[in-house]
């Protein structure tokens, strides 16, 4: 098969590539090849999506080394491809090629071979062994990148969340082994025990590596460290992966679910949707805002899947396949946008420096192109026609919307709820990207640094500049991908590419019509307006003088929301007045939105753990004989246990 | 093209171009003898679009790309909303759809777009409107996505021409699901339209001011631009309420016929809310559109109860 042959030599291409990049003297050409292998990754991913073909082994579930290629993977593997090789065409402009970002450039090699890795794996063994090493690698990134304490801290958190957690993709993969349910849906039957467990550990262990609420804590703590192109990659990529793990056992392998699990994967979305956006209107740098956008957009991805399972077991296929195209629609939408935006920032940091919003401003003057793209970006995130993001929201309201349109009183409630969530979620985005496009790009530059930024150079800007084309090419035309995602669900048949959305029995986008007209007639009147300016004016605000000090800032702008959502958010504010013989020397002002899940989820139960954890310590004496009779201890139990027949 | 469709194609193109300013003229109009004054004619809105599409245009300085396109881009999505809502059941196609998400799409780049430009002239008022205006967004958003939905689970689609047809007659109204998305699509209207006690359109406490608030420092055919676009707001609107969330006739041709008389009723509804109710507190607007928002959602439970 030729699209097999294109990932195996994109593969190689990648490795040879990585290995190049530890070299000073092939420091850029070792870039360059590990982008040209990232491209012939995406045409061979995308090649088997649309031919809907396999090549190589098919799954199975004894421990030998398999690999093989078929639509589903191919899917993810275009967008492994596409993302990959944007941002290494931006990592050959923003990595120097020192010792540190030599090693750098070789990790980011591995860290998109070891996910191409898990994507075709099609044996159990190496699904887990891809899938640890895709948790580690990121980790050694962001090690080698910074060693100060904070990212240490950060890093620590990551790998004990993702791995705590990820013991329930374990959990999963091994039950399905154990049962020879991997890629054969007939084996485990419908509502059965095992088959709840495994989608319950299924969803606890790749739900908190796709950064599922209330799992999602380490999410905002590692992507906005790592360098921009890795950030990339991760937000981009690595939490999708963990959505192509969902989508393989809860769609592909476990056959149709109960009703309810499809509920409480529609919850899930719910709250990583609502939650995610407004945690992140509340952050006031840009790396780690962009960072709970991502909570946010799985969180949109999770509310497709859930559609998709309640559908399901409705038996409703055709609509459920619907949802799942949506999902994943959705899916590649959200990596090109996200790696888009962490790409700009990175330009930004470059830069500028510091990514604190409210010491930034009138960026698109100084760099043009980074700052037109990001601005695509920003649209695209917050779901505004005719951009990609747009498209997908639409696919998946409208999928949420069939959910009470085939009855149930308790699933359709569940979906106008679900429905009336993602409304909502798309315009918090709006509110929190027209923040962050304002802070960044308009008005005036709020520091000195900022008002000598410089365009980056040829190859930081090509790979943004690509990553925004690809947002409208989706935009105008998602019925390209829809098409062929439809045939995605093991159930249905791929349906007709068209250039809008065609779904059956509803309404239609159209979505290059739509484009055209709004291109067509914003054009119009803009030349409409004429020629005849007036000379520029400093600002007027009603006569107010317009004093810097004043500037509107990040904090400011989403005031009324959090006055609003006071109840729910508690944020804090402390207001400390210095007064000196009745004169005010200082007045010294402190507020902050506490993340709630951190402070009241997370915290009691470290607390709890670290007290454990002191009791446990006075059983460690540190004498060998104390540990030979804990061991002679065990045995004796373990035997008792078995002679009591406890151990079955 | 049978003679409904090009007659439904001509009102609603008609009407959502050069009529829309009319309807907000009726509303000064009206509320202005309401209150006892004998305030502007009705065509008023017209005689301020020409004042200002005659004058030059005033760039801040400083100001981009970004603040010269905004009232154009403005514009072309309310434009295109427009092509979208069909005034009756027999509307063909204009190339951009039917589809009523599409709609909820549209108008939030309209309020993006301005939005967004507010940052480029750092005026404070400006950043203020632009902030509350998205705030309520998120509560108006999800109210019209569900009232809308439960126009579309009674007429089984989300196509407008189809949910026009759909609601026509009087068996759609048998169950109260569409009469409670018809409340919440009411409180939609007065949001969308910037009027009380949500926003107070006539203002001029730069303080109180939602709507306005983005629109203080443009000038000439910039502003005309935005109130032609504030206007085809109320078009839009007013019309999915009369041939969707309000009782109408099944024949296309009865369906432009009564859309007059339902239109100049509703401004008039509208005219004698805000003289009867002040301003809310502006934080208070959001819960006022939740409500909305759960009214609909009762909605789609009592079409469950009644499907099921």
């Amino acid at each position: 098969m030729s699209f097999a042959a294109s990932v195996l030599v994109g593969g190689a291409a990648v490795g040879t590539g990585g290995l190049l990049t530890l070299l000073r003297r092939t420091f850029v050409a070792g870039l360059t090849v590990q982008a040209v292998g990232c491209a012939l990754l995406a045409v061979g991913g995308i090649w088997a999506l649309v031919a809907d073909e396999t090549a190589g082994n098919a799954f199975t579930s004894a421990f030998d080394l398999r690999i093989g290629i078929d639509g589903l993977s191919g899917l993810f593997l275009g967008i492994l491809g596409a993302v990959g090789v944007a941002a290494l065409v931006f990592a050959t402009g923003y990595l120097e090629p020192s010792a540190k970002g030599r090693t750098i450039g070789a990790l980011t090699g591995l860290f998109v071979l070891v996910q191409a890795l898990v994507l075709v794996a099609r044996d159990p063994l190496t699904f887990l062994v891809a899938w640890e090493a895709m948790t580690l690698v990121p980790a050694a990134v962001i090690l080698v990148s910074r060693a100060d304490e904070p990212a240490r801290r950060s890093v620590f958190y990551y790998v004990a969340l993702t791995h705590l957690a990820g013991a329930g993709t374990w959990v999963a993969i091994l039950l399905l082994a154990r049962e020879g349910a991997i890629g054969d849906p007939s084996v485990i039957s419908t509502g059965s025990g095992l088959q709840v467990a495994i989608a319950l550990a299924a969803l606890v262990g790749m739900g908190a590596k796709a950064g599922v609420m209330p799992l999602h804590v380490w999410l905002p703590l590692a992507h906005p460290i790592a360098p921009a192109h890795v950030s990339a990659l991760m937000s981009g990529v690595m939490i999708k992966i963990a959505i192509y793990g969902l989508v393989r056992v809860l769609v592909d392998w476990l056959g149709v679910l109960p009703e309810w699990l499809g509920l409480l994967v529609l919850a899930l979305g719910v709250l990583s949707s609502v939650a995610g956006v407004v945690y992140a209107l509340f952050q006031h740098e840009l790396k780690r805002l962009l960072a709970f956008h991502s909570i946010e957009n799985i969180g949109i991805i999770v509310l497709g899947l859930g559609a998709c399972l309640v559908l399901r077991a409705r038996g409703e296929d055709e609509w459920a396949a619907l949802a799942l195209a949506a999902a994943l629609l959705h899916t590649v939408n959200h990596a090109l946008f996200k790696s888009l935006l962490f790409l700009g920032a990175g330009s930004f940091e470059k830069a500028v420096g510091s990514l604190e919003l409210d010491r930034l401003g009138g960026l698109v003057r100084r760099m043009p192109w980074t700052g037109a793209a990001f601005l695509v970006g920003a649209a695209a995130i917050a779901g505004l026609p005719p951009l990609n993001g747009f498209a997908s929201e639409w696919a998946t309201l409208q999928s949420l919307l069939h959910v009470p349109a085939f009855g149930g009183v308790g699933a359709g409630i569940a979906g106008a709820l679900a429905l009336a969530a993602l409304a909502a979620t798309a315009a918090l985005a709006a509110l929190c990207f027209v923040k962050v496009a304002g802070l960044t790009l308009l008005g005036p530059a709020r520091r000195e640094a900022v008002s000598h930024a410089e365009e980056r150079a040829a190859p930081m800007v090509s790979g943004i500049v690509a990553l925004a084309g690809m947002c409208v090419v989706l935009g105008v035309a998602p019925g390209l991908l829809l098409g062929s995602l439809v045939g995605l669900a093991p159930w249905s048949d791929a349906a007709p590419t068209t250039v809008g959305l065609d779904l059956p029995g509803t309404g239609v986008l159209r979505s290059g019509g739509i484009a055209l007209a709004l291109v067509a007639f914003a054009g119009a009147l803009f030349l409409l307006r004429g020629r005849r300016v007036a000379a520029p004016v400093p600002t007027w605000a009603c006569g107010q003088l317009v004093e810097r000090p004043l500037d509107w800032t990040s904090a400011g702008f989403t005031k009324p929301l959090r006055l609003v959502l006071e109840d729910v958010l508690r944020p804090e504010r402390e207001i400390v007045v210095r007064a000196e013989g009745g004169v005010v020397q200082e007045v010294s002002y402190e507020g902050r939105v506490p993340h709630l899940f951190e402070e009241r989820l997370y915290r009691p139960v470290t607390a709890l753990a670290m007290e454990g954890a002191h009791h446990a310590r006075r059983m460690q004496s540190g004498r060998l004989g104390t540990y030979v009779a804990y061991l002679l201890a065990l045995v004796l139990v373990v035997l008792a246990a078995a002679k009591l027949g406890i151990l079955g | 093209m049978t003679g409904a469709e090009a007659a439904s194609t001509a009102v609603q193109l008609v009407g959502g171009i050069a009529l829309a300013p009319l309807l907000v003229g009726l509303v000064q109009h009206w509320k202005a003898r309401l209150q006892g004054r004998r305030g502007p004619t009705p065509f008023q809105p017209y005689r301020e679009l020409r004042r200002l599409w005659g004058k030059s245009t005033v760039d801040v300085a400083g100001a981009g790309v970004v603040y010269r396109l905004a009232p154009s881009v403005t514009a072309a999505s309310v434009a295109v909303a427009v092509l979208l809502v069909p005034v009756a059941s027999a509307a063909p196609d204009l190339g951009v759809g039917r589809d009523a998400l599409v709609l909820a799409g549209v108008l939030a780049l309209a309020r993006f777009a301005v939005a967004i430009a507010a940052w480029e002239v750092a005026n404070g008022f400006a950043l203020m409107g632009a902030s509350r205006d998205l705030t309520i967004a998120v509560f108006v958003e999800a109210a019209l996505v569900l009232a809308l939905a439960v126009a579309a689970l009674v007429s089984g689609t989300t196509d407008l021409v189809l949910m026009v047809a759909g609601t026509a007659g009087t068996e759609a109204w048998a169950d109260p699901a569409l009469a409670l998305a018809a409340v919440a699509f009411a409180l939609v209207v007065v949001a969308e339209t910037g009027r009380q006690p949500v926003d107070n359109p006539d203002t001029h406490l730069e303080l109180t001011m939602i709507h306005e608030g983005p629109l203080l420092e443009y000038a000439g055919r910039d502003l005309a631009l935005l109130q032609w676009a504030a206007a085809a707001r109320h078009w839009l609107v007013l019309v999915l309420a009369a041939q969707v969330f309000l009782p109408h006739p099944t024949d296309p041709w009865l369906q432009l016929a009564v859309l007059p008389v339902v239109l100049v009723a509703l401004c008039g509804a509208l005219a004698v809310t805000e003289t009867l109710v002040a301003k809310m507190r502006i934080l208070l607007a959001p819960r006022l559109l939740g409500v909305a928002a759960l009214l609909a959602l009762l909605g789609v439970v009592v079409w469950l109860v009644e499907a099921a």
